[in-house]
């Protein structure tokens, strides 16, 4: 058979042929590749999270924590529970002491 | 536009473009990829008042297929030649398959600009735009483009009636 000895294709004919010829569907990793952050669960996505404060505002936020901290250390003791009054025990001495005001007559 | 949104309604065109142009999925999955890496590391080179982001998209991905193009068969013309390419319908009754060697046997210039009209739907004068030549060239360009199928794939006629592949 020679190649060309066919007569050529009318204009409707070419267009049903060329039209039989079909791309394939673009890969799906593409978008993953372009665009990572659409990518992952939800919970992956939350451990990504961040933001961006000015230096003067994260200086200004620690210098408080700071603060607070030293605030709480430095407050005074509670006074202790005692579950069981049997742990209690008796004062063995008594030493009064008396003081007396600089300005009172005796 | 965004590139996201421009991703998602052009890169399945930009895709279809490359493979066709290209034959192949690996080349056509990575000029689609830098397609829009360049979108969206350089979105101020796409310039609205030069043309709409398709023709941007299909001028970028145009020049990476052919780049690729060149690196792959240096010396060949990418202008009209007289040689036609022989299509034996008893080797392959794939339909498909002979269009696709049909159209890679074009001249380079032809082919992109029939894959364009044809396929990409894109009108002559965005054509224009995406190849930098006039819409007369790209008409002609595409006349000629199809008087080779037509003759090229005119076995597929009878092929068609023969088997009813088609």
């Amino acid at each position: 058979m020679e190649p060309f000895e066919h007569d050529e294709l009318t204009d409707r004919e070419l267009d049903r042929i060329l039209a039989e010829w079909k791309s394939p569907e673009a890969p799906a990793r593409l978008r993953t590749a372009l665009f990572p952050e659409e990518s992952g669960s939800l919970w992956s996505r939350f451990w990504n999270i961040s933001f961006r404060i000015p230096l003067p505002v994260a200086c200004g936020l620690i210098f408080l924590l700071a603060l607070f901290f030293w605030r709480w250390e430095s407050r005074p003791d509670h006074p202790v529970a005692v579950s069981n009054p049997s742990e209690l025990q008796p004062v063995k001495e008594i030493r009064p002491r008396i003081i007396r005001r600089q300005d009172a007559q005796n | 536009m965004t590139p996201k949104r421009a991703f998602d309604e052009y890169h399945q065109a930009v895709y279809s473009f490359a493979w066709r142009l290209t034959g192949r999925p690996d080349v056509a999955e990575d000029i689609t990829q830098e397609c829009f890496l360049v979108l969206l590391r350089s979105p101020e080179r796409f310039d609205p008042q030069r043309g709409s982001m398709k023709v941007y998209l299909f001028a970028v991905a145009r020049n990476l297929a052919l780049k690729q193009y060149r690196d792959d068969r240096a010396g060949e013309p990418l202008e009209d030649s007289d040689g036609l390419v022989a299509i034996d319908p008893r080797e392959s009754l794939d339909v498909a398959s002979a269009v696709g060697a049909a159209v890679a046997s074009l001249p380079r210039l032809q082919q992109e600009a029939l894959i364009l009209f044809e396929y990409e739907g894109v009108r002559l004068e965005e054509i224009a735009q995406i190849v930098g030549a006039e819409v007369g060239t790209v008409k002609s360009r595409l006349h000629r483009a199809r008087e080779r199928l037509r003759r090229m794939l005119a076995m597929y006629r009878s092929v068609e009636r023969e088997h009813g592949t088609v």
